[in-house]
């Protein structure tokens, strides 16, 4: 190489930086997650397969089960199971691209606001575990359709599951910021998260549930459900976000 | 010591950065625990200097280097970039700081032009595209832009590195083991890299290599159990002697 070739001379030093806002900031940080993640398919793939074999269990479980309208108020918590563990998962390999080389560090020596990290990786996670949701909950219906017809509102069921996985990216990039790090990083972010997150799967495990067995208290359960899983989001996101800067530099 | 240059009191007792210095510490502290890594370190470094520092292992240079990238907050103590208070300031101190460890800092996944322009676009480089183009090719790896960085070999992937670590074009450079892992002929093609973008930097060079942070260096420190043990100018080093210090530092052991 130089022994062959002489090495061109240094660039003059003109590249003069500009800081650009921490939205510029954060579009650039979701764009290399979401390219890296769509040309790798590690996560998604991985949780894809996750989610169908856990269904597949699922069925084999309840296979003696009788059909009947009980099935629905079960339902919505396996649902919510096959989430919580499908995106454990997602979330401990969020940060595998960053701890290979050294990556977090060539993040963290930028001039860019720390709370950008956060929420990029918080939208990328939630891309992709949306995106396994969009396969896997049709695919969770398709195979226990037989069993219960859920009721009209079972649509709704869209909105906790938004609000639920909004929640989990949040406080699941936080915790796996903390423990990328770690030994038994896999078992501890199951630790911390179970038991963090436990308000905001009761909430959504009910708003689901309501939905699906329907009747005259769907409208008020799924409210005061949805009331107490958005509180969470909000309160939650914005601690992570406020708590990003310590988390990484500690 | 006979090779401090000055005394660390004397230093530690000037309250900010020193004129003309490109990098001046402070009373630099970093403690994990009841153990200090780094112990009220403090030097002034002009700049354009080229420091390398040396010591045993545990002897507190990375957390020393990695404190100075801001990577990590100090306990105690204050830090100078161009005469920008790093703790105060840490952004604007971090436009104008570059790291090339042993670790590139690239994504695998993503071409060594991709690696750059992300960096580029993170800083706030004005014509990104420009500057990428001008560093591959100043690195020589212009024709394998398009590659994936885990297709490089070592070798290559620390150019791309030090082209990462320009991209903002930084007056302060922070080599941690550069060296590592790289084979003779990448040692050279990485020493003729560093001395083409040598010109108004200053340096701080981490290494265990002695011979090679002499060959480099307009100033040497050694470190043992966090603390200075020597600093000074290299041509005012008797260079037996110093090897005599290196040689009963590293003994020392770990800290």
């Amino acid at each position: 190489m130089a022994k062959e070739k002489k090495l061109s001379a240094e660039p003059a030093r003109s590249a003069t930086c500009e800081r650009p806002s921490t939205f510029a900031q954060f579009k650039t940080l979701l764009v290399k997650d979401l390219k890296q993640e769509f040309r790798t398919k590690d996560m998604v793939v991985s949780m894809g397969i996750y989610a169908v074999l856990v269904i597949v269990v699922y069925g084999v479980a309840l296979s003696f089960a009788k059909p009947g309208a009980e099935f629905l108020e079960v339902s919505g918590g396996l649902l919510w199971a096959l989430v919580v563990f499908t995106s454990l998962l997602g979330l401990n390999r969020s940060f595998s691209h960053e701890s290979e080389n050294g990556c977090m560090e060539g993040l963290l020596l930028a001039p860019l606001d720390r709370g950008a990290v956060f929420l990029a990786k918080m939208f990328s996670n939630l891309v992709f575990l949306l995106l396994v949701e969009v396969i896997a909950v049709p695919l969770f219906w398709l195979f226990f359709s037989s069993y219960a017809t859920p009721a009209d509102t079972a649509w709704l069921m869209v909105v906790p599951l938004l609000v639920g996985s909004i929640g989990i990216a949040g406080i699941g990039t936080l915790l796996s910021t903390i423990t990328t790090r770690t030994r038994g990083k896999d078992v501890l972010l199951a630790l911390l998260f179970v038991p963090v997150v436990f308000p905001l799967l009761y909430a959504c495990v009910s708003a689901t549930t309501a939905v699906l067995v329907g009747g005259d208290v769907v409208a008020e359960t799924l409210r005061i459900s949805l009331v107490l899983a958005a509180g969470y989001d909000v309160i939650m996101i914005l601690a992570s976000w406020i708590l990003y800067e310590f988390v990484v530099s500690a | 010591m006979a090779l401090l240059k000055t005394s660390e009191t004397e230093i530690a007792s000037q309250a900010a950065s020193a004129p003309g210095c490109a990098v001046s510490v402070r009373n630099l502290t970093k403690a994990f625990g009841t153990r200090k890594a780094v112990d009220r370190v403090s030097f002034d470094l002009p700049q354009g200097a080229f420091l390398s520092v040396f010591g045993p292992n545990g002897a507190g240079k990375t957390t020393l280097l990695r404190t100075l990238a801001k990577l990590t907050r100090p306990t105690e103590g204050s830090v100078f970039i161009d005469g920008i208070d790093a703790l105060d300031e840490p952004d604007i101190a971090r436009e104008h700081m570059g790291l090339i460890s042993h670790n590139a800092m690239l994504y695998p996944d993503l071409t060594a032009e991709e690696n750059l322009l992300f960096y580029a676009r993170l800083y706030g480089v004005r014509d990104p595209e420009k500057r990428v183009i001008e560093l591959l090719d100043a690195v020589g790896l212009k024709h394998r832009r398009l590659d994936l960085v885990r297709t490089f070999s070592r070798g290559m992937t620390q150019r791309v590195a030090i082209a990462r670590a320009l991209i903002n074009d930084p007056s302060v450079v922070l080599l941690d083991e550069p060296y590592s892992g790289l084979d003779p002929h990448a040692m050279d093609v990485f020493d003729q890299l560093i001395e083409s973008v040598r010109a108004d930097r200053t340096f701080i060079m981490v290494s265990h290599d002695l011979e090679k942070g002499l060959s480099l260096c307009s100033h040497v420190l050694v470190m043992a159990k966090g603390r200075v043990v020597a600093f000074a100018p290299r041509e005012e080093l008797d260079a037996e002697e110093f090897r005599a210090l290196y040689r009963s530092t590293v003994g020392m052991g770990v800290a």
